[in-house]
C-alpha cells in the first residue's frame, strides 16, 4: 500500500488530478462513439475499456451474430489505433501470425533475408475464433500478449504499443476447435461473456442496420493518451481492506486450503496471481470511470466474475453438478467477509 | 560450592519469575492489541487513533464525523453489553427470589454485581472501540461512500499530498461533509432491551410477593411431592422396589440353609415338600430354607445335588394334582411310601394358620399365594378336563386336595400312610383325594380316556437337560405308569412299595411357580 502513496506527481505535464478527470471525460466519449455501430453491450463495452486502459487483453465469448467483431473494429475506430484482423482457422501458421524471414532484395540486386511482420503487428488484434486454431498458432500469441515483443529468428522484434489483442471464441460450435491452454487463458485480462440483446436492443439494432448508411464512428482517443491514462490508472489508491479483500477472493478459490469446501469440492485449479492483480488494476480504472479516485469493494465485486471466470479450472464433480464457474464465484463473493 | 550452589539454584528461580513477569506482560499487550485489531487494516492504520494523530489539515473535517461516529458506536455498545449484565442479574435476582428464604443477600450481590459489572462492560467496550480507520469503514458502509472516507485516513499521514492523493482527499471530504453521523449511527435501545424489562418487572412482582410469602418454588415442591400424582407414579416404583429387596433378603437368609441340606442330604428330604407347605413346625421350618434355596439355584444346585439326595425327595409327598392322585388310584399307592408325610390341604391349613399367628415372610406368604392359585387351577382343570383319565406320573406322590387322617402322624413318623390310602379310597369313591372334598372331582370309570398332551403341573421326575416346557403323553393304566418323556432316566432307588417316585427338577418346579404366575402364558 506504501507504494500507492509513493506515487508521482504528475504525467505529461498535467497533475494527475486533472488526468484522471480527464480520462473519464475521454472514456465517456469513447463509450459514446461505441454506442453509435453497437446497441446495449454496455458492460461488454465497458469491460473492453478497462482492459484497455489496465494494459490486458479480452477474450470475447458469444454465440455469432452478437456484434463482437463489430464492437473491436468500433473501438478500433474510436481510438485511432493501428487495428488488424487474424481469423484463426486449424491450418493456420504461427508464421502467418506473427511474420516471418523472406528474402528480399536490396537496391543494388543483393539478397537478403528480412522479417516480414505479420498481422500482430499492430495496436489492436482482432483474433477471431481464436480457438480454431492449432495450439501451436494460439501458442504464437504467448510471447506477443505477455511481453508485447514476438522472437523469429533468434530476433526478437518489439510490438508497438499499445497492443491490444482482443480474441473472440464462440462456445456453440466446438467441433473441430482447440480449447485454449491456461496459459493461453491466463494471459487474458478479462473473458467478458457477450448476452443476446434484449427486446429494445433489438429494435434498435434493426432500426440502425437496416435503415439508411452506417454511422461514421470519429476517433476521439490516440494511442499516446491510452498510455497516458495507463500511467493515471496506476496512481490510484487502494485501501488495506480493499486489498485484503481481493487477496482472500483469490484464495478462496485454491481448493488447497481447509476453509475452501466449495472450492476443494469443485475447483481443480484455483486462480493464479494475475487473478489479484487483474482484480485490483480493473477495479482502479473503473473508479476512474465512475469518477472516484480510489478503488472500492465495489469496483473488485463487479470485476470478480471477468477477471477470474477464465483462471479456475472445475473439476469433474463440477460438471457432473451442472457447476459453472460463475455460479461457484459468486458463491465464493458471497461467502467471503468483506470486512 | 555450597553458596555456588545456592545461587545457581536461586538464579533460575529469578529468571523464571521474570521470565514469567515478562511472558504474562507479553500476554496481556497481545490481547489489547488484538483487542483493538481491525481486521484488514495495515500496521500503520491501526496504530491510528482519532485523538493524538497529527492530521492532515484538509482532514480536520473527516474528524469531526469520525469522532461523533466513534462515541455513538461507543455507547451503543457499552449499552448493549450493560443490557445483557443486567437480564442476567434480573434472572439471577428471580432464581433468588424464588428458591432462597434469604433475599437480602441476593439483592446486595446482584447490586454489586450490576456495579462490577457496568465498569466491566466499560472497560471492555473502551477497549474495543473502532479506530478512526474502522470508524471511516463504517461510516462508508453506511453511507455508501465506496471506501473514499477509509481511503483518505489511510493515506492521511502524507503531508502535502499532490496528484491523486490529494483528488481523492478533497473528494472524501467534500463527501463527508454531506454525511449525517446522527441519522447513520443512531443511539438505539438494545435488542435485549424489551427482555431485560419483562424479567425486571417479574423480578419487581416477585419481590413484592416475597415480602409477605416464603419463596414460591420451594412451597410448590413440597406441594407437589405430596400430591397424589406423584404418589400415583412413585408409589408402585417403591412397592415394586419393597418387594424385590424383601426377595433378595429372604433369598440371603435361606442360602446358607441349602447349604446346609447339600452337606446332608439325608435331610433334603423335606425340602421339595416344603416348596408347597407353609407350616410352621420345625420341621418345615428348616424345609423351608431348603425350598427357597432351592428356588433361588434353580437348576443348577439341583444338577450339583448328589443322586442320592435327588433320590431322597423321591419320596416325598407332593401337593398339586390331587386329580392325577384319584384317577390314578392304583399308581398313588406306589407314591405311598414311608417316606411320604401328608398332603397338601392339611400343609396349607396348617400353614395358614400358622402364619397368621407367626408373621411370616414375604416369601413364604407368597409361597402360600401359588398354593392357593395351585389348588383353584386343579380344580379348574378337574371340572375342564371331566373324567378324562389322567396318567399318574409314576414316583409322584400328589396329595393335592385330599386329606388325610394320619397325614400328621406321617408327617411325624415319616412313615404314614399320607396319600397312598388317599388314593385308594380315591379309586374307590371316587372322589378326588378321598378327602372332605368329595364329589368335588368325579372320576367316569366308563369314560374313555384319551390320551392327552397335557402339561403336567407337577411332575416328579427328574428330567435333565430340559429347556423346553415338556409336554407328557400319558395313558391311563391300572397299575402301570408310562411316561414317554424324553431324556428321563428311571431311578431304581425311588421304587418303594411298589410305587415310584421321582423328584420334581428344580427348573421344572420353577416352571410351575411360573406358570401358575402367569396362567395364560403357561397354557400356550
Amino acid at each position: 500500500m506504501t507504494g500507492s502513496v509513493r506515487m508521482e506527481g504528475q504525467t505529461g505535464g498535467k497533475p494527475l488530478g486533472q488526468q484522471a478527470e480527464s480520462l473519464a471525460e475521454k472514456m465517456q466519449e469513447v463509450r459514446a462513439e461505441i454506442s453509435k455501430a453497437i446497441v446495449g453491450q454496455g458492460e461488454v463495452v465497458d469491460g473492453v475499456l478497462i482492459a484497455l486502459l489496465a494494459g490486458g487483453h479480452v477474450l470475447l465469448e458469444g454465440a455469432p451474430g452478437l456484434g463482437k467483431t463489430m464492437l473491436v473494429r468500433t473501438l478500433a475506430q474510436a481510438v485511432a489505433l493501428k487495428y488488424s484482423r487474424i481469423q484463426f482457422t486449424p491450418d493456420l501458421m504461427p508464421a502467418d501470425v506473427i511474420g516471418t524471414a523472406v528474402v528480399q532484395e536490396n537496391g543494388d540486386g543483393r539478397k537478403s533475408l528480412g522479417f516480414q511482420p505479420g498481422p500482430i503487428f499492430a495496436n489492436l488484434l482482432l483474433a477471431d475464433e481464436i480457438n480454431r486454431a492449432t495450439p501451436k498458432t494460439q501458442s504464437a500469441l504467448l510471447e506477443a500478449m505477455q511481453e508485447k515483443q514476438v522472437t523469429v529468428a533468434h530476433t526478437s522484434h518489439q510490438l508497438e504499443e499499445p497492443f491490444f489483442v482482443m480474441a473472440t471464441q464462440n462456445p456453440l460450435e466446438m467441433e473441430g476447435t482447440y480449447p485454449l491452454p491456461e496459459a493461453q487463458l491466463d494471459r487474458f485480462l478479462f473473458k467478458l461473456r457477450v448476452p443476446f440483446p434484449g427486446r429494445e436492443d433489438l429494435h434498435d439494432i434493426l432500426d440502425r442496420t437496416t435503415q439508411g448508411a452506417a454511422t461514421a464512428v470519429v476517433p476521439v482517443v490516440n494511442g499516446a493518451q491510452i498510455m497516458e491514462m495507463r500511467q493515471v490508472v496506476r496512481t490510484v489508491p487502494v485501501a488495506p481492506h480493499v486489498q485484503e479483500y481481493v487477496v482472500k477472493l483469490v484464495l478462496a478459490t485454491h481448493p488447497e486450503g481447509r476453509e475452501n469446501v466449495l472450492a476443494s469440492k469443485y475447483i481443480r485449479y484455483g486462480s493464479s496471481p494475475r487473478g489479484a492483480q487483474t482484480l485490483i488494476l480493473g477495479g482502479k480504472v473503473r473508479a476512474l470511470l465512475d469518477g472516484r479516485f480510489n478503488v472500492s469493494l465495489e469496483d473488485v465485486r463487479a470485476l470478480l466474475l471477468p477477471a477470474l471466470r477464465h483462471r479456475i479450472i472445475l473439476n469433474f464433480e463440477a460438471q457432473a453438478d451442472g457447476r459453472t464457474t460463475d455460479d461457484l464465484l459468486d458463491e465464493i463473493a458471497g461467502k467471503i467477509n468483506k470486512n | 560450592m555450597p553458596a555456588r550452589g545456592k545461587n545457581k539454584s536461586a538464579a533460575p528461580m529469578v529468571q523464571s519469575g521474570s521470565a514469567l513477569f515478562s511472558a504474562l506482560k507479553s500476554k496481556w499487550n497481545e490481547s489489547l492489541a488484538w483487542s483493538r485489531k481491525q481486521p484488514g487494516a495495515s500496521r500503520e492504520t491501526r496504530g491510528l487513533d482519532l485523538e493524538d494523530q497529527n492530521w492532515a489539515s484538509a482532514l480536520h473535517t473527516l474528524i469531526d464525523p469520525l469522532l461523533a461516529i466513534r462515541r455513538r458506536i461507543l455507547t451503543n455498545t457499552f449499552l448493549a453489553g450493560w443490557m445483557k449484565l443486567w437480564t442476567w442479574i434480573l434472572a439471577g435476582i428471580i432464581v433468588a427470589g424464588a428458591l432462597s428464604p434469604k433475599l437480602k443477600w441476593a439483592l446486595i450481590l446482584a447490586g454489586a454485581l450490576l456495579v462490577i459489572g457496568a465498569i466491566a462492560v466499560a472497560i471492555v467496550a473502551w477497549r474495543a472501540r473502532p479506530s478512526a480507520y474502522e470508524a471511516a469503514r463504517r461510516l462508508d458502509s453506511a453511507a455508501g461512500l465506496h471506501d473514499r472516507i477509509s481511503t483518505a485516513i489511510h493515506l492521511a499521514s502524507i503531508e502535502n499530498p499532490d496528484g491523486m492523493i490529494l483528488r481523492q482527499r478533497q473528494d472524501a471530504v467534500q463527501r463527508a461533509a454531506r454525511v449525517s453521523p446522527q441519522i447513520l449511527f443512531p443511539i438505539r435501545m438494545p435488542d435485549a432491551a424489551r427482555r431485560a424489562i419483562v424479567i425486571g418487572m417479574a423480578a419487581a412482582s416477585l419481590l413484592v410477593y416475597r415480602i409477605h410469602y416464603k419463596p414460591p418454588i420451594a412451597a410448590l415442591l413440597r406441594s407437589t411431592a405430596r400430591s397424589q400424582l406423584v404418589q400415583s407414579i412413585l408409589s408402585p416404583i417403591v412397592h415394586a422396589m419393597e418387594k424385590d429387596l424383601q426377595r433378595t433378603m429372604a433369598l440371603m437368609k435361606t442360602k446358607p440353609d441349602s447349604q446346609n441340606d447339600k452337606a446332608r442330604p439325608g435331610q433334603s428330604d423335606t425340602a421339595p415338600d416344603d416348596l408347597w407347605k407353609a407350616s410352621d413346625d420345625p420341621a418345615s421350618k428348616s424345609e423351608d430354607g431348603q425350598q427357597n434355596s432351592q428356588e433361588a439355584n434353580a437348576a443348577d444346585q439341583m444338577q450339583d445335588q448328589p443322586p442320592s439326595s435327588m433320590q431322597s425327595g423321591q419320596g416325598e409327598s407332593k401337593p398339586g394334582d390331587s386329580e392325577q392322585q384319584q384317577e390314578g388310584g392304583q399308581q398313588s399307592q406306589q407314591s405311598s411310601n414311608g417316606s411320604q408325610r401328608m398332603s397338601g390341604d392339611a400343609q396349607q391349613e396348617q400353614s395358614q394358620s400358622q402364619s397368621a399367628d407367626n408373621k411370616q415372610s414375604l416369601s413364604q406368604a407368597l409361597m402360600q399365594a401359588l398354593k392357593n392359585m395351585l389348588s383353584n387351577s386343579q380344580s379348574q382343570q378337574a371340572s375342564n378336563q371331566g373324567n378324562q383319565k389322567q396318567p399318574n406320573s409314576p414316583g409322584m406322590p400328589q396329595s393335592g386336595n385330599s386329606r388325610q387322617p394320619g397325614s400328621g402322624e406321617g408327617d411325624k413318623k415319616g412313615d404314614s400312610r399320607g396319600s397312598s390310602d388317599a388314593q385308594q379310597k380315591a379309586t374307590q369313591n371316587s372322589s378326588s383325594g378321598a378327602g372332605s372334598q368329595q364329589g368335588s372331582k368325579e372320576l367316569k370309570k366308563d369314560q374313555v380316556s384319551n390320551p392327552v398332551n397335557a402339561v403336567p403341573d407337577r411332575v416328579a421326575l427328574e428330567s435333565n437337560g430340559f429347556k423346553e416346557q415338556t409336554r407328557v403323553r400319558m395313558d391311563a393304566g391300572t397299575g402301570t405308569a408310562q411316561l414317554p418323556v424324553r431324556d428321563v432316566v428311571p431311578q431304581a432307588v425311588a421304587v418303594t412299595n411298589g410305587a415310584e417316585q421321582e423328584n420334581i427338577p428344580a427348573r421344572y418346579r420353577w416352571y410351575i411357580q411360573h406358570y401358575f404366575e402367569h396362567p395364560e402364558g403357561g397354557q400356550k
